[in-house]
């Protein structure tokens, strides 16, 4: 086993934008023992802006320099970014368990800086989620057995799903939303079009598309980027955005979250400023939470 | 203490009961039931007396993970007088829960 895993961090954050950026710095500084999970380009959203001019001090500067200053000041605090891609954080009372392929990761305190990527949900998708409507195909496909499952796949990632489901289903059909070679199995029927609606009475029984609709006993929705709730179940969530007080705590006690994650306006300075009071916040969690004990 | 029923145990199981039934729907191979476990069981030691608490593997009880419709685990079910009471689908954290059984007794 990683040793990495077997240790409990104080503080775990989620995204490595600007909002994740400083909190990390902020966490660091005060001495707490953090991970930060991200991407080596830290944000492809930074890293592709052309010029920033609302960024106060760095006028006229492009995303790809701010981006390496932001490396650089990583690096001189010796903070690592780890480049894993967390599935799920569960709120096991008091801690985090982060979940990331095979791994487990634990924390005390938790700063979601995800950003805003995930998409809007389909009509009915909300509706009838654990009534037929699921985000993964492989946890739940023995529940399908010898009954018709639908798959709306954003990523290559999803026909390695749609595969095994084919393999325990009747009857899968698979709804690409992506262009490229399909890599699926036979009996898996493929469905060009885009689809509008999810149907049923108690459960789900039908999706519509535009030119057709298909009778299913179960979707599963397979995106690149799932939304916070889903990422960490049991957090609040209000109009896609995770809901926080000035302290920027969300609903869980030790969860804060900061940046595009809780709302508008999309900048890259209030997220930092997010991300600053987020870690500062945790900070006072974790020394409450030592002197308990 | 949580106590495994199977498909032929489990109507008896939740009529005999006057105190609400905690039903939590679960496989082996998933990843969040394994999660859900350790708190479920705090919850039953807390609830000792107050609320019962049942655990199906859905793996090897088909019938009554059919008959109320389990499409997603984990699942957790409230049953009061023999029926469904409320129904909570995937993971939770405790205060989600206890919230949700607290309505109920």
């Amino acid at each position: 086993m990683d040793d990495k895993m077997s240790e409990r961090y104080d503080l775990a954050i989620v995204g490595s934008g600007p909002a994740g950026v400083t909190a990390a710095i902020n966490a660091k500084i005060r001495n707490k023992k953090i991970i930060i999970f991200g991407y080596e380009n830290l944000s492809n959203k930074l890293y592709l802006a052309p010029k920033i001019n609302n960024y106060v001090g760095f006028y006229g500067i492009s995303g790809k320099d701010l981006t390496e200053k932001f490396k650089e000041h990583l690096a001189e605090m010796d903070i690592q970014v780890t480049y894993e891609r967390v599935d799920s954080i569960y709120a096991m009372g008091e801690y985090y368990a982060l979940m990331v392929n095979d791994k487990t990761y634990e924390a005390s305190s938790l700063i979601l800086a995800t950003g805003v990527s995930f998409g809007k949900p389909f009509k009915g998708e909300s509706e009838f989620l654990g009534r037929g409507v699921g985000y993964c195909a492989t946890c739940d496909a023995p529940l399908y057995k010898n009954k018709t499952v639908t798959i709306i796949g954003y990523n290559k990632e999803s026909m390695e799903e749609a595969n095994y489901v084919s393999e325990l289903a009747s009857k899968v059909y698979f709804i690409p939303m992506f262009k490229g070679d399909y890599d699926l199995n036979e009996n898996i029927e493929i469905v060009n079009d885009r689809p509008v609606e999810i149907i049923g009475d108690n459960h789900v029984n039908k999706v519509i598309l535009k030119n057709v609709e298909l009778e299913t006993d179960g979707v599963f929705i397979l995106r690149d980027n799932i939304s916070p709730d889903q990422l960490v179940p049991g957090l609040l969530v209000e109009d896609g955005h995770i809901k926080v007080n000035r302290d920027m705590e969300t609903n869980l006690p030790g969860c804060y979250a900061a940046g595009d994650a809780t709302g508008r306006p999309y900048q890259y300075l209030k997220s930092m400023g997010e991300g600053q009071v987020a870690a500062l916040n945790s900070v006072s969690y974790l020394d409450r939470l030592s002197r308990q004990k | 203490m949580i106590k495994e029923v199977m498909d032929n145990t489990f109507n008896e199981e939740i009529s005999s009961s006057d105190a609400p039934v905690v039903v939590d729907f679960w496989a082996p191979w998933c990843g969040p039931c394994k999660m859900l476990g350790p708190v479920i069981e705090e919850l039953s030691n807390e609830y000792e007396g107050k609320v019962k608490f049942l655990k199906v593997n859905v793996d090897n009880n088909p019938v009554v993970s059919q008959m109320y419709r389990v499409s997603s685990i984990p699942t957790v079910m409230v049953f009061k007088n023999g029926s469904t009471a409320d129904t909570m689908v995937g993971f939770r954290p405790k205060n989600s829960l206890k919230e949700l059984i607290d309505k109920h007794i």
